[in-house]
């Protein structure tokens, strides 16, 4: 498969960072240090990538409906690691976010 | 005498082809029948009824229903007047149903997870047979899942709303089928609330686990291997087939398993779950972790929090 590179940019971020198309744009935003990026399934079912696709075009394998309807695949909402790059995108990432921080729950996980 | 071991997982997948060869290639399982509607029905080689994962074609992730087998048939007319004055509804189906399965019971946890019992499956027997076998088949291409071994089910918690589904599902386990405790995370300022339960039905550290979180789930379901270089081979064969992979190869504290945690193609988390642990006997006294101590009984030698284990699940 002949591969393509493309720029991705992530609002809220002031540079863009460079994708390659057989990568799902969660392994590019892991690849490319973005520390939001959340280390979900990688399936399409858990729906901690969601993000939303501002500009630019992708092709998707299958993502749960759980978590992202027709309606919202109409509107560009896509699950980041099922999606790969046809062209520059920018994007919202609208998922649960990687905690960095030690963030101290009340319950243990809740 | 009511429950025995767990006995079957029906699991919704996205895209069942990819699944079929993710369950077969990878995890070892055999198929033993395929509906028209589209449902595949698998089993492991040293499993002898009919099937313990059952795959069913959806639009997103997570369970349908789990299913425990109990020990005669008779039991499940015990069972049923123990649950309804338990206080729980109960839904009587007869026999083919279930598919391959005699009659069975029907109930939702407290959580809401869709229980089944029932006390007879189609037998097939073990890949190896029963006279004179082999310790273990020809054809393993993956990481050669023994059994179906447990599931943990995520449940809904929330203290401050007088919500706790951990501890009202253990409360039912123990007291409609005489589960064993065997070990207990408590939490919370006064550590007197039950976040997580590891039950078991016979002697082994757990048939079914409950841990709380925001809203119910599938956390994970574990197919049993022998010991840690079964685990070591396993890791081996996810990276191979390029599996997302949660937890490499680890010690829990809890249950002492060895263990990896990972994904099948539609996000539901596995787990190769090795060794016995420890033996389980009706007057082991329960292990309590405390708050303090959660995540080293989780993954015993980083001791640390994984976010997506307790973030991510369908």
């Amino acid at each position: 498969m002949k591969s393509f590179m493309y720029k991705l940019k992530m609002l809220g971020k002031k540079n863009f960072f460079k994708a390659i198309n057989i990568d799902h744009i969660l392994k590019s935003m892991e690849k490319n240090g973005i520390d939001i990026a959340p280390n979900g399934c990688y399936g399409g079912g858990c729906g901690v990538c969601k993000i939303k696709i501002l500009h630019g075009e992708t092709q998707t394998l299958s993502m749960s409906k759980k978590y992202i309807n027709e309606e919202e695949k109409t509107a560009g909402y896509v699950l980041a690691c099922r999606a790969f790059p046809k062209s520059d995108i920018e994007f919202e990432f609208v998922g649960k976010p990687q905690c960095k921080t030690k963030e101290k729950k009340k319950y243990g996980f809740v | 005498m009511g429950i025995i071991r767990i006995g079957h997982i029906n699991i919704n997948v996205i895209d069942i082809e990819e699944s079929k060869k993710y369950y077969t290639k990878v995890m070892d399982m055999r198929i033993t029948h395929e509906d028209e509607d589209g449902k595949v029905y698998l089993k492991c080689w040293d499993e002898w009824d009919k099937y313990s994962v059952v795959l069913t074609p959806n639009d997103s992730a997570g369970m349908n229903n789990i299913a425990y087998k109990v020990a005669k048939d008779s039991d499940l007319d015990d069972l049923k007047i123990k649950l309804e004055n338990y206080g729980i509804k109960v839904t009587q189906r007869d026999e083919g149903e279930v598919i391959f399965c005699g009659r069975t019971l029907t109930f939702n946890l407290p959580s809401g997870h869709e229980m089944i019992l029932y006390a007879q499956k189609e037998f097939i027997g073990k890949d190896v047979g029963d006279k004179n076998p082999d310790p273990w088949p020809d054809g393993l291409t993956g990481v050669g899942s023994h059994w179906l071994d447990h599931a943990l089910l995520m449940c809904e918690l929330n203290p401050e709303a007088g919500i706790n589904k951990v501890a009202e599902n253990t409360k039912l386990m123990i007291e409609v089928f005489d589960m064993k405790l065997a070990e207990q995370v408590m939490v919370g300022p006064n550590g007197d609330v039950q976040l997580a339960t590891w039950l078991s039905a016979g002697n082994t550290p757990h048939d079914i686990a409950f841990v709380g979180g925001p809203e119910m789930g599938l956390h994970h379901f574990a197919f049993f291997l022998d010991d840690w270089a079964d685990i070591l081979k396993a890791a081996d064969v996810l990276g191979k087939n390029n599996v997302k992979v949660d937890v490499t190869p680890q010690r829990h504290g809890i249950t002492r398993g060895n263990t990896i945690y990972f994904f099948d193609p539609s996000g539901n988390r596995n787990e190769t779950f090795a060794g016995l642990g420890y033996l389980v006997q009706p007057d082991m006294p329960t292990v309590t972790w405390t708050e303090e101590e959660l995540w080293k009984g989780i993954f015993f030698h980083t001791n640390q929090p994984v976010e997506s284990f307790t973030n991510v699940y369908t």
